[in-house]
């Protein structure tokens, strides 16, 4: 239960407080999500951090549709694909490093704008100019966001 | 802090496993989205948006607090820095007071109002609207869509369809967008920069006014735009443009077409002929992306 709150907040905090000037807010909670679940499938008990990773998706996407105005389920189902893709293309792989966390973050990020342009946007999605105003400021957030949150997760997590 | 970020301990793995994760995660994630295309397929039928509005209202007064608490932070940021920045703000917030002050003398008025409240006495006493004040509470956290959240709701008159409008220091009272949907204290607005977004509108030019159709057009790379006006029409840069008021009357499968006529827009930028209508791209007078504070229009005299 404590984690719904923490997701609250922080769903709080990523639509006031991190709005930037590009017109969208930094995607706080896909880094948390994603770094999430890199570090739940580094874990000892993979089915455990992968739930969780799940879990904080789902949860997270409920909270930004509530906040956001979206209809209920939008935003927690373009997380959940993201965090499928990346538990799934790193099931295998031993994540140590910066450049793990980075690829999967471009990974996800480029899923999750795209699955939310194709949700949202009303008519046929205009590729181009949703890449040049949405897919690419937003991964780049999400990219400058990833090191820091994921080391600090990782950090917290272990303590 | 650990607890808070998971229900149960997690140890992280220190030698290479080979072991791949199994695949009950994979069917829980398959199921968890199933439920979500779910929530999306109900809320667009209206069946939970009820729920949703509720629980946006909920968690609304700590949003407001904390978009306050943004802007305050956004005004000591965007403060002058250096001595010279200061000294040359210093002189004109001087000229700005001494006016005010001569301003407030002629017109003999014993207090100045707050800045929200004075603007819309200002705008109500220019335009036959009755208004209510809100303050925006949440912008969209996506590029997708041009949405705001304001803090009023049925509970103080909004209705669906209703006119938004804000008012730059230095600009008219303009509009800003349409009410979407409603909760009793919250409300959604589209932003006239939302793709989404038609408003039948008038060009003025020399005395003449063209009709034509302003869409947004954030989601393409710009601001506005206002197409299908009269090949033949004169129009030209720097030429207003307002409601028209006939979104109507035009026959737009829309739900938004109840803006009243005469609601400042834009102003024109830059003219794009060819097809069988012009177009123009507008610059609009309000920047729907830096407003704090709106008035909703409720009706307006007869």
């Amino acid at each position: 239960m404590g984690y719904i709150l923490l997701i609250g907040v922080l769903a709080l905090v990523q639509v006031t407080l991190l709005r930037t000037p590009l017109g969208f807010s930094a995607p706080l909670l896909l880094v948390i999500t994603i770094c999430r679940t890199l570090i739940g499938m580094g874990a000892a008990f993979r089915d455990i951090g992968m739930v969780q990773g799940v879990r904080w998706a789902f949860y997270s996407g409920l909270m930004l549709d509530i906040l956001a105005a979206t209809p209920l389920g939008t935003h927690a189902f373009a997380l959940l694909l993201a965090t499928i893709t990346v538990a799934f293309a790193t099931r295998r792989l031993r994540i140590e490093g910066p450049l793990l966390p980075l690829l999967a973050m471009l990974v996800a990020s480029l899923i999750y704008e795209s699955v939310m342009a194709l949700l949202i946007q009303p008519g046929p999605v205009m590729w181009g100019d949703t890449l040049r105003v949405a897919l690419i400021p937003g991964t780049l957030l999400a990219l400058i966001m990833t090191l820091p949150i994921f080391f600090l997760l990782r950090w917290m997590l272990r303590a | 802090m650990r607890d808070y970020l998971d229900d149960r301990s997690l140890r992280l793995r220190r030698e290479r496993s080979d072991q791949p994760a199994s695949a009950r995660p994979f069917v829980l994630a398959g199921v968890l989205c199933l439920v979500a295309l779910s929530l999306i397929y109900l809320d667009q039928q209206g069946i939970i948006s009820p729920l949703r509005m509720l629980l946006q209202q909920a968690f609304s007064p700590a949003a407001l607090q904390l978009t306050g608490l943004r802007n305050h932070t956004e005004d000591l940021i965007g403060a002058p820095r250096s001595e010279d920045d200061l000294r040359a703000t210093i002189t004109a917030l001087e000229q700005e007071v001494s006016q005010l002050k001569a301003e407030n003398l002629r017109l003999q008025q014993a207090q100045v109002e707050n800045e929200s409240l004075r603007q819309q006495l200002q705008i109500q006493r220019e335009q036959p609207w009755h208004l209510v004040g809100a303050e925006v509470t949440v912008r969209p956290p996506d590029a997708g869509r041009q949405v705001m959240l304001i803090a009023r709701g049925s509970a103080d008159g909004v209705q669906v369809g209703m006119a938004v409008i804000g008012q730059d220091p230095s600009g008219p009272a303009a509009l800003v967008g349409v009410i979407e949907s409603v909760g009793t204290h919250t409300a959604e607005v589209l932003l006239i920069t939302d793709v989404s977004s038609r408003i039948s509108a008038r060009v003025m030019h020399a005395g003449q006014a063209h009709l034509g159709l302003v869409q947004g057009q954030w989601q393409r790379g710009s601001r506005l735009s206002i197409g299908q006006v009269d090949r033949s029409a004169a129009i030209s840069p720097g030429d207003a443009v307002v409601s028209a008021g006939l979104t109507g009357s035009l026959n737009l499968q829309l739900d938004l077409a109840t803006v009243p006529a005469n609601i400042p827009i834009g102003s024109i930028e830059e003219i794009n002929p060819g097809g069988q209508g012009q177009s123009a791209e507008l610059r609009p007078f309000v920047n729907p992306d830096q407003v704090r504070y709106v008035w909703v229009i409720l009706n307006q005299n007869e």
